[in-house]
């Protein structure tokens, strides 16, 4: 995940020490204010914020409820602390959240030099005390780390993590650790626009949507007998040991190990890149299932193999479960 | 006992050449095979009252039967799971003589499997149809273990760690049916025998199968004449008495992918078989001189003279490492060079070479032959067959 | 609606799945809610200029709906102390989005609660929640 010299396409040879010349100061500036709220933390904000979100708490919206409850007044509702020092639709020019921010000329430099993909990776919030109505919070911002250039499945980019800090009337109330991959857009490998349909999509039928479905929720799904309570896979219509057609699943834990295994080499394979590791995994709740082991060398597989299952989109439509070596 | 048993025959057998690209469409190597087991029997076709192939056949019975000039058929049938059909044939043919549905029923098989649709070639359609087999297919297709030596060498890689078994183990069968080709006439591998080495250094199809531990491809066809034994008695040929006709499935099975069941070292549903052959020929397997065991994959012509009570379980490489399944060995295997060696007709080839070695006219023959083991396709639902001389 | 209280609370114990349909309505109202107008989150047109399939939830959205999970399950007095989130794949409209969550550990009386949101792509978010719970 490291790369030591700039992406290729990038005019400024050096680039990355002027950018990180640029971070180490601002870094070094330490905290910058911001304004304070536009508004008062107030209730209409609040009310539409919750309905929004279909937050029903009483202590956030109903005065009566509040006052009886641990906090004796209504509060906000934690996760809107950034909301009350948003920029609104003024747009930063109107109303800067941070002006004179430490990390717009970070991000600025970036976009000059090509990387204008933006998108968040963590947003890491702790609150001291729940906000009551009438107070004004005030951000303040600092830039607390730059790392890269770094390939990563979107392209090249730099990962710039800073944290603001919310004060009112200069008691912290709560504190917010943010953290954004600045990206080559033109060296993303594949967009959902561009992706071919996948040529080895699975049948499904009434039998077994229970599981592409679980599949496509990110859970491995091993049918359970509603009656006897059997598991059984692969799934079928009628439980074998009780006849009942009452069927339910459980939800495996996603660990298993290779019970068997191939690489495949000859004949290609339309979908995957020779050779490529296919195994029988045991399940730890008695079952066997079928996938390709990814994220490893297929001469690295062999049995007895710890191995966790991920989930790998295949086109728009598809999502395979496949297994990863998994650390003991 | 079963009423077909002893009392049905096959009176002839018939066979296109083998080769790379027939040059002719399936129903006329259909068409050519049967006239030609007719002529090996003596017969003609309007002798024929029954017709029976595999599911997986191209030719219906009814087209064979026009261009052959077979008239009134009372007695059709089809048998399902690819190559596990072979020896089935035969017993849904005997079946049909010993009730008296039918008096005389050509058995065929024919393909251009190596010029047209390859079945070592992946398919995607094999997991896109929301049948039973379409849905079995559907857990492992998307994974890309789509091929047959794929699925067999899943089980191939299981039976090496439980017994420690190696790939020499596997590439011993793969020689010693090479060096039976090698002085068969009618082989596509004829006088072409290959070493331990060239097995080794042949590159991977799925690992751990080596080129040389799969069979080829072929095309060509195969037919025979089944009647009873009575009326065979009467024929051109010496018969081929049908001693035990069987089919077999097991437990949890599934199309080339029984993986879900508790063990993944043996072929249960060749165990059924198995067990169903010696009960009904009333001997066991020291009673046969030769067997015939479909090779499509080396690893399960291991497993299979374990299935079948040749050896212990575990122990079949040391039989194969003595030489045991060699010409003069302890129990001779595929002497016209199987499928690896002769040409992969789905298995029907090698009951064709089974009333051969009964005749006493194999290429490779075998000293006093009295009866033969024959089996169908393996990691399917199978079939098969002890013939004996009359 | 009451609250749990620390000895209904074991660690192990799983929260009840909460689903929710992503309507434009609901990607929209909470982008705007949260004082987030940037056009993606609210304009079809420009969210498909900029390479994403349909208009897709804002961050700020994504804290709120992890918080409202959590509270939906102990109850209004429960206070959350923090939220770690790692942002996963986009949460598009018309999708639907899943929550599940496992209570996993509980340290001077704060638990802490392994939260997942997974839509059709895959996990869009997931984190912890760390959450007071009253005594008695």
């Amino acid at each position: 995940m490291t790369a030591a010299n700039p992406p290729a396409g990038v005019p400024d040879p050096d680039f990355h020490e002027r950018l990180t010349a640029l971070a180490e100061k601002r870094m070094a500036a330490g905290e910058v204010y911001g304004e304070a709220a536009a508004d008062p933390v107030n209730l209409p904000m609040i009310r539409h914020w919750a309905a929004a979100m279909g937050d029903a708490n009483p202590l956030h919206t109903d005065a009566e409820a509040a006052a009886a409850g641990v906090h004796g007044e209504i509060v906000a509702p934690p996760a809107m602390i950034q909301v009350w020092t948003m920029p609104g639709l003024a747009g930063p020019a109107g109303r800067p959240e941070s002006a004179g921010s430490p990390i717009d000329d970070v991000l600025a430099a970036l976009d000059a030099a090509g990387y204008t993909g933006v998108v968040a990776t963590n947003c890491e919030q702790t609150y001291d005390r729940y906000l009551r109505l009438g107070e004004r919070p005030v951000p303040a911002t600092r830039l607390t780390g730059l790392s890269g250039p770094k390939r990563t499945a979107l392209g090249e980019g730099y990962f710039v993590t800073w944290n603001v800090t919310w004060y009112s009337e200069g008691e912290r109330v709560a504190e917010m650790l943010f953290r954004v991959l600045k990206f080559h857009p033109g060296e993303r490998k594949t967009t959902p626009d561009t992706r071919q349909p996948y040529p080895l999509g699975p049948a499904v039928n009434d039998d077994t949507a229970f599981f592409w479905e679980g599949v496509a929720r990110g859970e491995l799904r091993i049918q359970r007998c509603a009656d006897c309570g059997e598991l059984r896979h692969p799934p079928g219509p009628v439980c074998p040991s009780c006849r009942s057609a009452g069927r339910t699943y459980v939800v495996a834990s996603g660990e298993g190990e290779v019970y068997s295994y191939v690489v495949h080499h000859n004949p290609p394979i339309p979908g995957w890149e020779t050779p490529f590791a296919v195994a029988v995994v045991q399940l730890p709740e008695g079952v066997r299932i079928v996938g390709a082991v990814v994220d490893c060398a297929p001469a690295e597989v062999g049995i007895g193999m710890p191995l966790r299952v991920t989930y790998r989109q295949k086109d728009d439509n598809l999502i395979l479960p496949l297994w990863v070596p998994r650390e003991t | 006992m079963v009423s077909f048993s002893g009392s049905t025959a096959v009176a002839g057998i018939g066979a296109t050449e083998f080769s790379k690209q027939s040059g002719r469409s399936e129903l006329r190597l259909a068409a050519e095979a049967v006239f030609a087991a007719l002529d090996d029997a003596g017969l003609g076709p309007s002798d024929v009252d029954g017709l029976v192939t595999y599911t997986q056949d191209a030719n219906d019975e009814i087209a064979v039967a026009r261009e052959v000039g077979i008239g009134d058929l009372t007695f059709f049938s089809r048998v399902h799971y690819g190559g596990g059909a072979a020896c089935g044939t035969v017993m849904h043919a005997a079946m049909a003589v010993a009730t008296g549905v039918a008096e005389t029923v050509v058995c065929y098989r024919a393909f251009n499997e190596r010029s047209g649709r390859r079945y070592g070639r992946p398919d995607p359609g094999l997991g896109g149809a929301p049948s039973s087999l379409g849905l079995e297919m559907s857990w492992h297709v998307p994974h890309g273990l789509m091929t047959p030596a794929a699925w067999v060498a899943m089980f191939a890689r299981r039976y090496m760690h439980v017994h420690g078994a190696t790939s020499e183990d596997f590439g011993r069968v793969a020689v010693a049916m090479r060096r039976h080709a090698a002085t068969n006439p009618a082989a596509w591998f004829h006088d072409r025998p290959i070493t331990l080495a060239e097995h080794q250094a042949s590159r991977w199809i799925v690992e751990p199968l080596h080129l040389l531990d799969c069979c080829q491809e072929s095309d060509g066809a195969v037919a025979l004449v089944v009647t009873s034994a009575e009326r065979a008695r009467d024929l051109r040929r010496t018969p081929a008495l049908i001693t035990a006709a069987a089919q077999g499935s097991g437990a949890g099975q599934m199309m080339m992918t029984s993986y879900y069941r508790d063990d993944m070292t043996g072929l249960p549903e060749m165990g059924v078989v198995g067990r169903r052959l010696w009960e009904q020929a009333g001997f066991g397997p020291e009673d046969v001189q030769t067997a015939v065991l479909y090779d499509h994959f080396t690893p399960f012509v291991l497993v299979q003279l374990e299935e079948l009570g040749f050896c212990g379980r575990g122990e079949a490489r040391h039989l194969v490492a003595d030489g045991g399944i060699e010409i003069d060995g302890r129990l001779p295997v595929n002497p016209h060079g199987g499928q690896l060696g002769e040409a992969y007709i789905h298995g029907m080839n090698g009951i064709a070479e089974a009333v051969r070695q009964v005749r006493g006219t194999a290429a490779n023959q075998v000293a006093d032959v009295r009866n033969v083991l024959v089996t169908a396709g393996t990691g399917v639902p199978t079939s098969g067959l002890v013939l004996s001389a009359g | 609606m009451r609250t749990l209280t620390e000895d209904e609370v074991q660690v192990g114990v799983a929260l009840p799945e909460l689903v929710i349909d992503l309507t434009p309505t609901t990607v929209v109202s909470t982008a705007l809610a949260t004082m987030d107008f940037t056009p993606v989150h609210h304009d079809p047109a420009s969210a498909r200029a900029q390479g994403s399939k349909d208009v897709f939830l804002n961050i700020l959205t994504t804290m709120g709906l992890v918080e409202r999970y959590v509270t939906d399950w102990a109850g209004p007095e429960a206070l959350i102390r923090g939220i770690n989130v790692k942002l996963g794949v986009p949460a598009y409209a018309g999708d639907r989005l899943t929550f599940t969550g496992t209570v996993v550990g509980r340290e001077n009386g704060e638990f802490t609660v392994e939260v997942r949101g997974r839509v059709s792509l895959g996990d869009h978010a997931s984190g912890t929640v760390r959450v007071a719970l009253p005594d008695r």
